[in-house]
């Protein structure tokens, strides 16, 4: 394998608008000083998103029960930071990116809205109407929900990723308050802090309670096992939830556990027609299985184009909507597919007029590793503060395979081993488990393949599956020789390293071994430890 | 009529020039997220007297 050298690409066409995007933080601020002005064409486009965030919000708070929803859980108070959050992921952006960074994100809050409509509908505390709540799976944050997908009249609720997931991408501190309360409670501090941090809304009496049954699934790690354990406890001793756990094979690449992976679903799709009286519904699963199919084509396609000089849908972009399609959606929502469609027509239209995002490229990157949650807008600053771009990361570089979509009677047995795969191989435990060969082979091999000439390697500091290879990552690195950045982080807990404790790894690695200047200097040093 | 309808569409455009010079200062200038960021210390406190079951 040979590295080639990436020769510095120059935006022809003028950034329109703020350039010195640090300028707009306020020194020790919760929030920013101004909007960013894109522009008149594109401030305008902007601000109509933003009446449009506005008015879903607006629309969710004008139910009484979900006022009272708002003031029953604390993570609610989050959701306070909607907007900034969406002014973190569109920094810098201009045009179709702007466009297509607003396609996804905006999807994502009407669906997240949605989601929270559903819980306070269904909460003992809040709606407590018991025949909502009947038609109410619960699935873990972290878990592929292939096994809903011929369910086409329950719902498939994950109550850890309003209040966890997405809470910590609205405000960096939203889950220190929890993590605390776990560790009060004698969970040790050295786990993944998402599953703690999980633990510790159950532990505090914050989990909204509702469903007809719960499926648990053995995520990736030793934190995750923990945290399952915590919540299904409460969840069938106090609240009278019984839980599935879905023990999907770690060792997912091996012929000889797929039989046994396929048993599995079929068991788990029993106990839910048992708990739930709802029957499998082959019609429904084979009309998501084709969408399913069409998320995965649209994604191949992105993909490829990353792979040439002019990259269109990378970064936060790719990262945060890939987790939200692939895993949360899995085929079930059709505004996904049509929102699909959308984005490969935009970036059809960037590619053809070959648009940058950036006033200039100079490096292309692999990011590889579980990414920080707390600074999951770091591709964006990579793109705007030193002009490297992001093309794909560990979490988007998931299953590429069809499934089998249409309805005959040797498909609805191969479901059961497509819906196995698509478990197994969900985002993170694809690549934190099943053997170095998809965690650091692979790697090597899509650096070839994207033309990149860097790594930005996340290191989870309580990943136990990801750290114990760090050496191996630095032999083969050093080996080839690609330039290689690690950058600590504590995935839910930005007290360990701080958002700025993050950047100054780039900063030193980009001044003193590629001895660069940043492409915006007010970007290198920001004052946001007490930002959302 | 039609000084009906001009006046009308007086009062629409007058309307929806204000809502967009009031709506677009509030977007421009951050002011939504000052307001939500004020109140966010006494949401903190209100939920922290929220009686709880706390327990493993």
């Amino acid at each position: 394998m040979a590295v080639k050298k990436f020769n510095k690409m120059v935006n022809p066409e003028k950034i329109k608008g703020d350039t010195r995007y640090g300028d707009l933080y306020k020194p020790h601020g919760k929030v920013r000083k101004r909007r960013e002005w894109r522009g008149v064409g594109d401030t305008l486009y902007d601000y109509s998103r933003w009446l449009g965030i506005m008015l879903t919000l607006g629309k969710f708070m004008s139910k009484p029960r979900n006022i009272k929803f708002f003031f029953r859980y604390r993570w609610m108070a989050n959701y306070l930071a909607v907007p900034m959050m969406v002014d973190r992921f569109t920094q810098g952006l201009r045009g179709e990116y702007l466009r297509m960074t607003h396609e996804e994100q905006d999807l994502i809050i009407i669906d997240v809205a949605k989601l929270l409509n559903t819980m306070a509908r269904a909460d003992r505390r809040t709606g407590n109407d018991e025949e909502f709540s009947k038609i109410n799976v619960l699935v873990d944050e972290n878990e592929m929900t292939a096994v809903m997908m011929g369910f086409p009249n329950l719902k498939c609720t994950s109550r850890e990723t309003p209040s966890t997931y997405v809470s910590v991408l609205l405000n960096q501190h939203a889950m220190e308050h929890y993590i605390d309360v776990a560790q009060e409670y004698g969970l040790p501090g050295d786990v993944c802090p998402m599953p703690e941090a999980e633990a510790g809304v159950s532990i505090d009496d914050d989990a909204p309670i509702f469903g007809a049954c719960a499926v648990q699934c053995n995520t990736t790690c030793d934190g995750s096992l923990l945290g399952n354990g915590v919540i299904s406890e409460r969840l069938e001793k106090e609240d009278g939830i019984p839980v599935f756990q879905l023990p999907a094979p770690l060792r997912h690449k091996e012929d000889d556990v797929q039989e046994y992976a396929a048993e599995e679903i079929r068991r788990a799709i029993a106990f839910i027609e048992e708990h739930t009286g709802h029957k499998w519904d082959w019609d429904y699963y084979f009309e998501c299985a084709k969408r399913v199919n069409f998320a995965t084509k649209c994604r191949n396609e992105w993909l490829d184009m990353n792979k040439t000089d002019y990259p269109q849908i990378f970064g936060g972009n790719l990262a945060l909507y890939t987790e939200t399609n692939y895993m949360a959606i899995c085929g079930k929502v059709p505004e996904f597919e049509r929102a699909d469609r959308r984005l490969m027509k935009l970036a059809e239209k960037a590619y053809k007029k070959r648009k940058m995002a950036a006033p200039e490229y100079r490096h292309r990157a692999i990011v590889w590793g579980v990414q920080s949650h707390y600074y999951m807008d770091f591709l964006v600053w990579l793109l705007n503060c030193w002009g490297i771009v992001p093309l794909t990361d560990m979490l988007s570089c998931i299953n590429t395979e069809m499934i089998a979509e249409t309805d005959t009677p040797e498909n609805r047995e191969q479901a059961y081993y497509d819906m196995a795969m698509l478990t197994e191989e969900m985002i993170m435990r694809n690549r934190t488990h099943g053997g170095y060969k998809v965690l650091l082979d692979d790697l090597f091999e899509f650096v070839e393949q994207y033309n990149a000439d860097m790594i930005i390697l996340w290191e989870h500091i309580t990943c136990k599956a990801l750290d114990g290879m760090h050496g191996m990552f630095e032999d083969r690195a050093r080996e080839l020789g690609v330039p290689l950045i690690w950058v600590d982080h504590q995935l839910f807990d930005p007290r360990v390293v701080s958002r700025q404790g993050v950047r100054d790894q780039v900063n030193s690695y980009m001044r003193t071994v590629m001895q660069e200047e940043p492409l915006d200097p007010t970007l290198e040093v920001l004052d946001d430890e007490n930002s959302w | 009529m039609k000084k009906i309808a001009l006046k009308a569409l007086l009062y629409i455009l007058t309307g929806g020039l204000a809502f967009f010079v009031v709506t677009f200062t509030v977007y421009f200038f951050n002011l939504d997220m000052k307001l939500t960021s004020a109140i966010e210390p006494f949401l903190l406190k209100w939920y922290d007297r929220i009686p709880r079951n706390q327990h493993l």
